[in-house]
């Protein structure tokens, strides 16, 4: 499993994705696991921060990866961009159906780095803010909040990803902060 | 809660802000544009320390990665191979003018066959 951060590969890393693809295509069925594994974590990151559920972050992964899969032949560019949309739409399409007002971390597997259990409560406290704070942000904001400050990609690479530019992410995320601050600031500020 | 200096009763859930709105420089500073060193004032000192904490918490999503089983999983659920579009189950049967002429050929011998087997 990759750890690198989550950005949008250079173009050389384009070419070896599609010299996979084609391996794929020639039957090479495991070699699909190669793209699994480069591109999993960001993805998986921002299901995560998109319905704010392990389980459905899972689910949605899979089902994106699969999809990606049955159409592979029809990727016109760069993989990681074409994979990414196809997990963006999935996150829109079940925030779309599940009106959910509220949502949590169901479980977190990740080491803890507050050394006493007062410092630990605070902070499952602010992380049950945040996400019940995102989740009651639009869906456009939503997404290029989490873009932005949970998985640490730039403007410009949001731009590609989202197929939009600079100037209008920078506004989506501005409004997202603001909309935060509002929700966040009586408890914390 | 209540207003103290006249005792009025206030909103169930009263909304003050207590920090000032991200100004432009604060904005900068958290798309990494600018150093905090060049937030002047108090209030964007104070809004920064908000969103010092709101960055700590999202630093913590940042690090989670995809659990170990499911990848495997997902390439577990890859049964059959991707969809080619030149893949010959797609094409479906296409008459030509070879497979025309055959076909008709093959109809008139079998009719002959039938034909001679019901003369005998």
């Amino acid at each position: 499993m990759t750890t690198s951060a989550p950005s949008v590969e250079p173009v050389d890393q384009a070419d070896a994705d599609q010299e996979i693809i084609n391996r794929v295509l020639a039957g090479s069925k495991d070699s699909f696991g190669v793209l699994i594994q480069r591109y999993s974590d960001p993805l998986y990151r921002h299901a995560l921060g998109m319905t704010g559920s392990p389980d459905v972050a899972e689910d949605i992964l899979q089902a994106s990866f699969i999809k990606a899969y049955q159409h592979l032949s029809e990727v016109r560019g760069r993989f990681d961009a074409w994979v990414f949309r196809i997990v963006a739409n999935s996150c829109k399409d079940w925030l779309k159906n599940i009106r959910r007002t509220h949502v949590s971390y169901e479980e977190d597997d990740q080491p803890s780095s507050f050394s006493t259990p007062e410092e630990e409560m605070d902070r499952n406290e602010l992380r049950t803010d945040l996400e019940y704070a995102l989740a009651r942000l639009p869906e456009s904001l939503r997404e290029a909040f989490v873009m932005k400050h949970v998985e640490g990609r730039s403007y410009e690479e949001m731009a590609i990803l989202l197929e939009t530019t600079v100037g209008a992410l920078k506004m989506r995320v501005h409004r997202a902060r603001e909309s935060l601050q509002a929700l966040l600031e009586e408890k914390y500020a | 809660m209540t207003d103290e200096t006249t005792g009025a009763p206030a909103p169930d859930r009263p909304i003050h802000r207590k920090t000032p709105p991200a100004t432009p420089m604060v904005q900068a500073w958290l798309d990494g544009e600018e150093t905090r060193d060049h937030l002047a004032t108090a209030d964007e000192q104070e809004t920064a320390e908000l969103w010092t904490r709101i960055n700590s918490e999202a630093a913590q999503l940042k690090r989670r990665n995809t659990p170990i089983h499911v990848q495997s999983k997902i390439l577990n659920s890859l049964t059959d191979l991707p969809a080619l579009p030149d893949a010959p189950a797609e094409k479906g049967f296409r008459l030509t003018t070879t497979t025309a002429v055959l076909g008709g050929l093959l109809v008139i011998a079998i009719g002959a066959v039938l034909g001679f087997m019901l003369v005998r």
